[in-house]
């Protein structure tokens, strides 16, 4: 095989393999166990051929199109630096495997917790051999999600559950600031490639978008390696067990972030801003951490301090920006993984023997566990930087590059002086741990009776006690050909020289050690006055801010939900209009200059005392909308006026037809009206009046002037067609109905259809309905006995024949006058109600068609049927024919076929009205039975 | 007859069309309380018309009556998900609604009647087809949200999206009324050469646009026009807010593209700036109301109102990438949301709705896989990888970087963060909490295995989206008429 299909191999089967340990728990708990560290061993089989060219000086580079249009890719790089990350990832891996086994109760099954550690382990690998940067961001938020999974793996508890909520909350929103500043960098590099990346470092630096890319994508490394001020989820992340602590809290997840520093350096470092925000960052966390540290109590929560505070050397380290100072950071990362592993893994001995990890009850252990003692004493000092271990190395190389850093001209004492502060502390804590954990007298009220754990749960410890010794004395000899390709691969270019040794001479360094050394051994001498100190100080717990910050963000969401979103129907429309009114504002505004406006006709007196009638009518409706009879009235007047305004722009079908519609459409309103209360009571507020009627108003002016600029700018008018077309086309003069029933011929059909639709729908929404009718008015005065006076009667019924004459004649003239079949339609239905009106109910239905929807069918169907028999011609739906007859008296009429079409329109108008009225009607019948 | 099979780019309209009236009259005698037959034929009609889609597509883009009407790629695709995604919301809704009376005759026509209306938007390439086709639509949902009539809250849902729907309605209306004036054409590539080539009056386009626009915003449930969404998405019936939160998205994103893309590409500069406030509003209004939400179908309202946001942070970063993100997104969006209200539904049972939050506590304990199938789709909800809903806001949010929109990016990221928190509590109700109800589960084998898939198909999808990002890539590039 290809050595790059291997690299692709090893992601492949780490996360392929991950759900093993879940499959294989049923076997036993070993066996879960087992499949995790055959997985790890397998990445690391699969890694080994790899090894050689790598350090070699090789990059290996393997990629598969994925999504080419979008720069995302499959693409792996196998260089020093991940390389070293790998071999780390698996190596502690696999002796995390073997210490959680004895670790975790006996009743845990495993399986979920070594898949997610799997899982964890193959988003960590891919996070270190991506070679796209999409692809690393990807890996980065499973890493997150990991975590969080891992970190509340004690399910039940409260603290464990919170702190995962933080951690997940912290470092995946830190994973979206590091998507949105890699999209800004692929934006800048034209490539989402590392190697082309890596490449464009100078271009990068002195883009525009270079201060934002960098704020964003240092926000995902600070949040991910907890430096200052986002180091607050890893102590709450200790609430996780102590497997998981020492593999993702110290060992890798955590160095995620400054693995990014180190990837990113050639193409990020060497600006001002990389400079201080770096370097800043790191030297806070480091001393504040530090400082924190030296008084947790808690020896887990202490490691975690100490935790972030190395995270904040190795990141003042790739601050520092000088070559040298890149190398040190990646030897420091080495350095800490290795301490700093095998000390949680101590750690957790200590708390699985004692059941505490309060070091204020924890004491005196050397004298129960001192093998496991001895190897935490040699971890701690390597922590605290004892020669001779291999914290010592990359902290002497940490001091002698704050030594004559050229920044700092002035003060060049000042880095040297702050990095001894941290020595000093550092010093401190370690000897804490050591001091009060394994001495300081006997242990008081221990849940459980120390002594020493399992052979095989102390091996891991034990190994990397080992490594930290063997770099420690022989660093040339064990560290050195890793470190070297690892700091290249970061550079990418020729490797300042420098020497790994144990003794370099009595300078500058060795000299801040010493103080360190010694200060930090003072610094513990004096502990007592210091805690008192301490305790006094107000202290922030973040878990606290975290809540507060989350009740608050709820609180403002439950706020804005109260003003947005409180179901009120006149609430959303009273946004809605303020919008619509705003945006058409802003239109009305921001608008270019409209041309000249077209010369307006003159207004004449008439036409604006009708106008004033017209408004005064509408406001009388929206006034008395609640009397309903008088809106009512007033609303007829709205009708009247406009039947009038169309006589007035002679057009007097219009003025026809909208007058039948308004007879027939107060008389079925009035016929409702009998069964609902006169008066609906009042519910708003003079509030709420007040604001709809401004808005009512703005919205009114603002389509009145809209309705003004659109009818004042030229226009070209279609009329003239169809006047020109009327007779020719249509075989008719009156050019309104030709366009009814020929023209727009389907229009009708369509509008028909929908009244027909109507019809039914009032019959069957109302048919066996049974109302309880008034006997009384609002002022409780009784409704006329008589209900059909016979005056009334009588005048009414010689009207019939009249009326129907009259709807005939409109009927036929209709094609060439003024008329046509839906007036003549509504005609015949006015006739028709005044029948009902006057005898009632009872007289007017035994005398007239009882079957009802037949003749709506017919009508319908007379309409659809014309229409379509011009398709046995040949034409298309709806062509009219047309020729002349003589009739005797009425003279000379045009014949067209769309005569029976517009008798379909009249059928069904009729039907329907009809129908509308029989059915309230027999409301009414029903009491009149009654009574 | 030639004048039938010059109709074959409507083939799949007219079939749906023929279908639906006849199931609306066979259903009238049919007594099967189950509606099998009928619920068959439904399924049967949606599988014709996909087989009827696939047959006529044709390379290019196809007009047909009189250009009003189009066919091409973009549009075919759109159909094909709205016909999936309307039988998946069968199959989940058939055993819910037949619990509650509510699995009858006119629930199925309604939903053809209202796909028939997604598909003439899809297909429209003329202002009035576009208008047709909505209102087909609307009017369905409209009625078919009332259809619980015993339901208060239901009937209120529906009476407010029917006054806010015809409001809307009629501003896009008279929008698009203002652009006949203006251009003196209704036919959408007509307008966008009539504004190209200069129109008298310019005043007549900014006003005509802020309607349209404030129509469309509301149809797609942007803020400020987005009220109707939480209290329709809350009370109407699941199935209801099913149909609503799923296919007619799509439709709502062809009309955006036929509207303002293809019809009002000139005026670009103009209606950008005005979607530039429509998403940041959304995003943020969204994500942050979502929080307070108590009610499950309440939160992926709010949840919904972002991710339009988003759908219309894709649009206005203009450009195949950012037509084809948004295409991307809101088919994506659709798959999501039908996974989540299928689980509403799946987990109800008479008298009971499932709806709140609380009744996800301890879902872990009493349904592992159903859980883990509702993680899948809350993570793929929030956007974290390796789920499709990562991909989706990477596309688009790849697109405003390249289009320049530096800050709406971050906007955007910021507050997908908030907006991941409120998904990552439900995870925690379902994995954390002791579970209130002991009630077990059952579920039906079809509805059963459709969330598995479904669940499944949002992992799947996320690990490989080349193919169809790219189907969405090409679709929009084929079918645009890009000046």
């Amino acid at each position: 095989m290809e050595p790059v299909h291997l690299l692709i191999a090893i992601i492949i089967v780490a996360f392929a393999a991950s759900p093993l340990p879940l499959l294989l728990q049923r076997c036993g708990r070993g066996y879960a166990a087992l499949a995790a560290a055959l997985v790890m061993a397998a990445c690391l089989t699969v890694l080994a051929p790899l090894v050689a060219p790598v350090m070699g000086g090789t990059t290996l580079l393997a990629s598969f199109a994925w999504l080419p249009d979008w720069g995302l890719a499959l693409s792996f790089r196998l260089d020093g630096l991940s390389l070293m990350f790998s071999l780390l990832i698996l190596g502690i891996g696999l002796l995390v495997t073997l210490y959680a086994y004895y670790y975790l109760p006996k009743h845990d099954t495993l399986g979920r917790f070594y898949t997610l550690l799997l899982l964890f382990m193959a988003a960590m690998l891919g996070v270190v051999l991506s070679e796209n940067l999409l692809l690393l961001v990807v890996f980065w938020e499973i890493t997150s999600l990991s975590s969080f999974l891992l970190i509340s793996y004690k399910r039940e508890s409260h603290e464990s559950r919170l702190a995962a909520r933080i951690a997940f909350a912290v470092t995946g929103g830190g994973g979206l600031a590091l998507f949105a500043g890699v999209l800004l960098l692929g934006h800048i590099a034209g490539s989402f490639e590392l190697t082309q990346v890596l490449a464009a470092g100078e271009h990068i630096r002195n883009h525009d978008l270079y201060a934002p890319m960098l704020i964003l994508v240092l926000l995902g490394a600070f949040t991910k390696s907890a430096q200052f001020p986002f180091h607050f989820w890893l102590p709450q992340a200790m609430a996780a067990p102590t497997p998981v602590s020492a593999y993702l809290h110290s060992a890798t997840m955590v160095k995620a972030g400054v693995f990014l520093l180190a990837r990113l350096h050639p193409a990020l470092a060497g600006s001002e801003l990389w400079f201080w925000v770096v370097s800043g960052t790191g030297a806070i966390t480091l001393v504040y951490a530090a400082y924190i540290a030296f008084y947790r109590y808690d020896f887990k929560g202490l490691l975690a301090y100490s935790t972030i505070s190395h995270l904040g050397l190795i990141t003042l380290l790739f601050g520092l920006d000088t070559r040298l100072s890149a190398v040190a950071g990646v030897f420091h990362i080495i350095n800490h993984a290795i301490f700093k592993a095998s000390l949680f893994m101590a750690a957790g001995i200590v708390d699985h023997e004692c059941g505490t990890r309060d070091m204020r009850r924890v004491n005196g252990l050397f004298k129960f566990m001192p093998v496991t003692a001895t190897l935490a004493i040699v971890a701690a000092g390597s922590m605290a930087g004892v020669p001779l271990l291999n914290g010592f190395l990359s902290k002497e190389m940490f001091f002698a590059e704050t030594v004559g850093h050229p920044v700092f001209d002035e003060m060049r004492w000042l880095l040297p002086a702050f990095a001894t502060l941290a020595g000093i502390l550092a010093v401190g804590y370690s000897a804490r741990f050591i001091h009060d954990v394994f001495f300081n007298g006997e242990p008081i009220d221990l849940p459980r009776q120390p002594h020493e754990p399992p052979r095989w749960m102390r091996a891991p410890v034990e190994v990397l006690v080992v490594l930290c010794l063997l770099v420690g004395i022989f660093p040339q000899w064990s560290i050195a050909p890793i470190l070297h390709v690892a700091a290249s691969a970061v550079l990418q270019q020729e490797l300042p020289a420098f020497h790994l040794a144990v003794w370099h001479g009595f300078n500058a360094p060795f000299l801040m050690s010493l103080v360190a050394l010694g200060g930090g051994i003072t610094l513990y001498a004096l502990r007592h006055p210091l805690y008192a100190f301490y305790e006094r100080l107000p202290s922030v717990h973040a878990s606290i801010v975290f809540e507060r910050f989350h009740n608050g963000l709820a609180g403002f969401s439950a706020a804005l939900v109260n003003r947005l979103d409180n179901a009120s129907l006149q609430r959303y429309l009273a946004l809605f209009f303020t919008f619509v009114l705003a945006l058409g504002g802003w239109a009305w505004f921001s608008a270019p200059a409209s041309p000249l406006p077209v010369v307006t006709q003159p207004a004449d007196a008439a036409s604006i005392v009708a106008l004033l009638m017209l408004a005064l009518a509408a406001a009388g409706v929206v006034v008395l909308h609640r009397q309903r009879l008088a809106a009512i009235v007033f609303a007829s007047v709205i009708g009247l006026i406009v039947a009038l305004t169309f006589v007035r722009f002679s057009a007097p079908d219009l003025a026809l037809t909208q007058l039948a519609v308004e007879v027939v459409s107060i008389v079925l309103l009035l016929l409702a009206l009998h069964y609902l209360p006169p008066a609906s009571p009042a519910e708003d507020s003079m509030q709420r009046i007040m604001r709809d009627a401004a808005l009512a108003s703005a919205a009114g002016v603002g389509l009145g002037a809209a309705a003004y600029a659109m009818l004042t700018s030229p226009f070209e008018t279609i009329s003239n067609f169809y006047l020109a077309q009327s007779v020719p086309g249509g075989g008719g003069s009156n050019a309104v109905n030709v366009i009814l029933v020929d023209f727009r011929g389907f229009d009708t059909l369509g509008e028909i259809t929908v009244l027909a639709m109507v019809g039914l729908a009032a019959h069957a929404l109302l048919d066996k309905l049974i109302l309880q009718a008034p006997t009384h008015d609002a002022d409780g005065r009784l409704w006329a006995r008589e209900r059909h006076p016979l005056f009334l009667q009588m005048l009414m019924r010689p009207l019939l024949p009249l009326a129907l004459m009259v709807s005939v004649f409109i009927f036929l003239r209709g094609h060439n006058l003024p008329g046509g079949g839906f007036v003549a339609g509504l005609v015949t239905g006015v006739a028709l109600i005044l029948q009902y009106l006057a005898s009632g109910i009872g007289f007017a239905a035994a005398r007239l068609p009882q079957r009802l929807p037949l003749f709506l069918a017919a009508g319908l169907a007379a309409a659809a049927g014309i229409g379509a028999l011009s398709w046995l011609f040949g034409f298309p739906f709806l062509t009219t024919a047309h020729g002349h007859i003589t009739l005797p008296l009425i003279g000379e009429i045009e014949l067209a076929s769309a005569l029976v079409f517009d008798l379909g329109v009249y059928l069904v108008v009729v039907s329907v009205v009809l129908m509308v009225l029989a059915e309230l009607g027999k409301l009414s019948l029903y009491h009149e039975e009654k009574t | 007859m030639s004048f039938l099979s010059t109709l074959f780019p409507a083939y799949a309209e007219i079939f749906l069309l023929v279908m639906v009236s006849a199931i609306l009259i066979v259903d009238l005698f049919l007594t099967n309380p189950n509606k099998t037959v009928t619920y068959a034929l439904v399924q049967l009609t949606l599988l014709g018309c996909s087989m009827i889609t696939v047959s006529t597509h044709q390379h290019g883009v196809v007009y047909l009556f009189h250009n009003m009407f189009v066919d091409d790629l973009m549009s075919d695709v759109l159909k094909m998900l709205s016909y999936l995604s309307v039988s998946m919301m069968l199959v989940y809704s058939r055993n819910y609604l037949m619990v509650r009376g509510l699995f009858t005759g006119e629930f199925m026509a309604l939903t053809l009647f209202a796909l028939l209306g997604m598909m003439v938007m899809i297909s429209a390439s003329h202002f009035l087809t576009l208008y047709l086709g909505l209102e087909l639509l609307s009017l369905s949902l409209y009625a078919m949200v009332a259809l619980q009539r015993d339901s208060a809250i239901a009937t209120e849902a529906a009476m407010k999206y029917f006054i806010l729907g015809a409001l809307a309605s009629g501003l896009l209306l008279y929008g698009m009324s203002m652009f006949y004036g203006a251009t003196g054409t209704l036919e959408v590539a007509a307008v966008s050469d009539a504004i190209t080539h200069g129109v008298p009056n310019k005043a007549l386009l900014v006003f005509g646009l802020v309607f349209v626009v404030s129509g469309l915003a509301f149809k797609l449930g942007a803020v400020p026009f987005h009220m109707w969404v939480p209290d329709v998405y809350h009370g109407a019936p699941t199935a209801m807010t099913m149909l609503i939160g799923t296919a007619p998205k799509l439709a709502a994103f062809a009309f955006v593209m036929r509207i303002l893309v293809e019809g009002l590409q000139p005026l670009m500069v103009h209606w950008s700036g005005m979607l530039v406030i429509l998403a940041v509003l959304s995003i943020a209004v969204g994500n942050i109301t979502a929080i307070a939400q108590t009610n499950l179908k309440r939160m992926l309202a709010y949840s919904t109102i972002s991710h339009m946001g988003f759908l219309l942070l894709g649009v206005l970063s203009g450009g195949i990438d950012g037509y084809g993100a948004a295409m991307f997104y809101a088919a994506v969006y659709v798959l999501m949301s039908l996974g989540g209200f299928g689980m509403i539904m799946l987990l109800s049972r008479e008298g009971f709705e499932a709806d709140t939050l609380n009744d996800y506590k301890g879902l872990n304990q009493r349904s592992p896989w159903l859980a883990f199938v509702m993680l899948l789709l809350m993570f793929s909800m929030a956007g974290v990888p390796p789920m499709v809903g990562f991909y989706a806001k990477f596309s688009v949010l790849s697109a405003v970087v390249n289009a320049g929109h530096i800050p709406l990016a971050v906007i955007a990221v910021l507050f997908s963060l908030i907006g991941a928190f409120y998904y990552l509590r439900i995870v925690k109700l379902m994995y954390f909490d002791a579970p209130e109800s002991h009630v077990p589960i059952s579920i039906q084998p079809d509805s059963g295995l459709l969330i598995s898939m479904n669940g499944l198909a949002v992992l799947a999808l996320g690990i490989m989206p080349g193919t169809f990002m790219s189907v969405c890539a090409v679709a929009v590039q084929q079918s645009l008429l890009l000046h």
